[in-house]
């Protein structure tokens, strides 16, 4: 069942029941997740260019790799800054089927001779397009407010002066790793929903933290855990896979993620059933330009879904980055394609490590980096 | 009766004192919700109350000088094939015409409630909300 049903049925049941009854909980969100990007192998042209500078659409791809593959990052953008067009919205625009406008230059080799191309690929031309994420569904993420007395445009949206709004950005109760939370069923190698498609856990994520504080039942009160997924461009949709434009901050892409839980005991049963009221996350005041902003206060997902949380004395409307309706919709997506066999679940073949730390990027010396 | 409208007009008729005379001889009542002037010309979104003739008359009115007269319903427009319903507009939305409904977890948009101010635009990631006055 889905993870909203799931709650539901240990409301009623408690969670030995559940434990005995139910083997596969489903999860879902959507959200901006900004450490994304794709691989693309072209196929080679006649005479052959070792492709060195790359534009998709204007926009640049790294190609310091083999002759035709490049990596296009999310968050690339084209000379000019434009926000409503960057390397998000060219996955998309590939993604809904649109032929893109592939710019190449080389210096030229005897075995590549060619220095430019300009021509256009689609995901029915290319050999590979392969969505390869490094840091994707967060497991929880800070809320964001303002204090200062100007608008702030922020990777968490607009923030209107004088603490006018707060945002947060998980799917709470339906996230996927806030029900496993300490990845006991999902590591490298399980099969998740990923933009439409199936795709996999290749790794965990890029600033992978799971000693963050937590709750007694284990639910990390600050962003902790994330993984790095891959799948098939070719197969996902563009309901899942969107370009978002966040005003003066940059493109990101809108990444939707499903991941399949089994219940193999009542501990993970207990684990699965925890809801928003349960899960605790941090308000921080974005007009600190600092990496250690001050803990305003702590709040709870129930607190932030009924549209309101008290700040300093004050009433703050709350929006939410993560899409409800779309996280509803993957975990009920994905519980079909289990019952119809569609998709199989997959153990993981190895887990996450605990033992990971988050480190900070201090200006040192060559001896002191050593 | 009520109705909201976007009044769009030219460096002359932002000289006239054009709400002046809607009050004034065409007994509205007059509520400016935004007002913008510069050197193109103006744009101010009104809500009218009044009688039903009155207010035909003083959308009359407004037209024979010059003024550009449209249905508020015309003034923010959302695109529902882009909107993901994550709900960045909920909060910054100062007339509550974005609103998250609880039961469906959807953001629905009262256009009755809206009054063209535009700070959804920029704030909407999927670019879903457009202006048009």
């Amino acid at each position: 069942m889905t993870a909203e049903e799931f709650k539901h049925f240990v409301r009623s049941n408690g969670t030995r029941k559940a434990a005995k009854e139910v083997d596969i909980v489903t999860t879902g969100t959507f959200g901006a997740m900004c450490s994304s990007g794709a691989y693309f192998n072209f196929g080679h042209s006649d005479p052959p260019i070792k492709m060195q500078k790359i534009w998709l659409d204007g926009i640049p791809a790294y190609g310091g790799l083999a002759a035709v593959d490049a990596y296009l990052g999310a968050t690339e953008l084209d000379e000019s800054n434009n926000m409503l067009h960057g390397g998000a919205h060219v996955i998309e625009d590939l993604v809904r089927g649109k032929a893109v406008r592939l710019k190449a230059t080389s210096y030229g080799t005897d075995c590549y001779p060619r220095r430019e191309i300009d021509t256009y690929i689609s995901l029915k031309t290319v050999n590979q397009a392969v969505l390869m994420n490094l840091r994707n569904c967060y497991q929880n993420y800070a809320v964001a407010t303002n204090s200062a007395s100007r608008t702030l445009y922020t990777y968490m949206g607009k923030l209107l002066p004088e603490f006018g709004n707060a945002t947060f950005s998980s799917a709470g109760e339906l996230s996927p790793l806030l029900n496993d939370p300490y990845y006991r069923t999902i590591g490298v190698g399980t099969r998740i929903f990923l933009g439409g498609a199936q795709g996999y856990v290749m790794w965990e994520g890029t600033q992978f933290n799971p000693g963050v504080p937590r709750t007694p039942a284990g639910v990390p009160k600050r962003p902790a855990g994330s993984m790095a997924v891959i799948g098939d461009l070719k197969q996902m949709s563009s309901e899942f896979i969107r370009g978002l434009t966040f005003t003066r901050y940059g493109v990101s892409l809108g990444v939707g993620i499903g991941v399949p839980i089994p219940i193999l005991d009542e501990e993970m049963a207990k684990y699965a059933a925890v809801t928003n009221d349960e899960i605790v996350t941090a308000v921080f005041d974005y007009s600190q330009q600092t990496r250690s902003r001050t803990v305003l206060r702590e709040v709870s997902y129930a607190d932030l879904r009924s549209g309101e949380i008290e700040l300093k004395g004050k009433t703050v409307p709350t929006s939410s980055l993560s899409s409800l309706p779309k996280a509803r919709q993957i975990s009920e997506l994905l519980k079909h394609q289990i019952m119809k066999g569609e998709f199989m679940v997959e153990k993981p073949i190895q887990n996450f490590s605990m033992d990971r730390v988050v480190r900070t990027l201090d200006v040192r010396s060559e001896k002191e980096a050593m | 009766m009520k109705t909201k409208v976007v009044l769009n007009f030219s460096p002359t008729a932002a000289n006239t004192p054009i709400t002046n005379n809607l009050i004034a001889k065409h007994h509205l009542l007059v509520n400016i919700l935004r007002a913008e002037i510069d050197e193109i010309g103006g744009k101010m979104v009104l809500e009218l109350s009044g009688k039903a003739d009155d207010i035909r008359k003083g959308m009359d009115y407004l037209k024979e000088n010059g003024v550009g007269v449209r249905p508020i319903k015309e003034g923010v427009r959302r695109d529902d094939d882009l909107c993901t319903h994550c709900g960045m507009c909920v909060s910054i939305c100062p007339t509550k015409a974005l609103a998250f409904d609880p039961k469906t977890g959807k953001v629905t948009f009262n256009e009755e409630k809206c009054v063209a101010c535009g700070v959804c635009i920029d704030a909407c990631p999927p670019r879903a909300m457009e202006i048009l006055i």
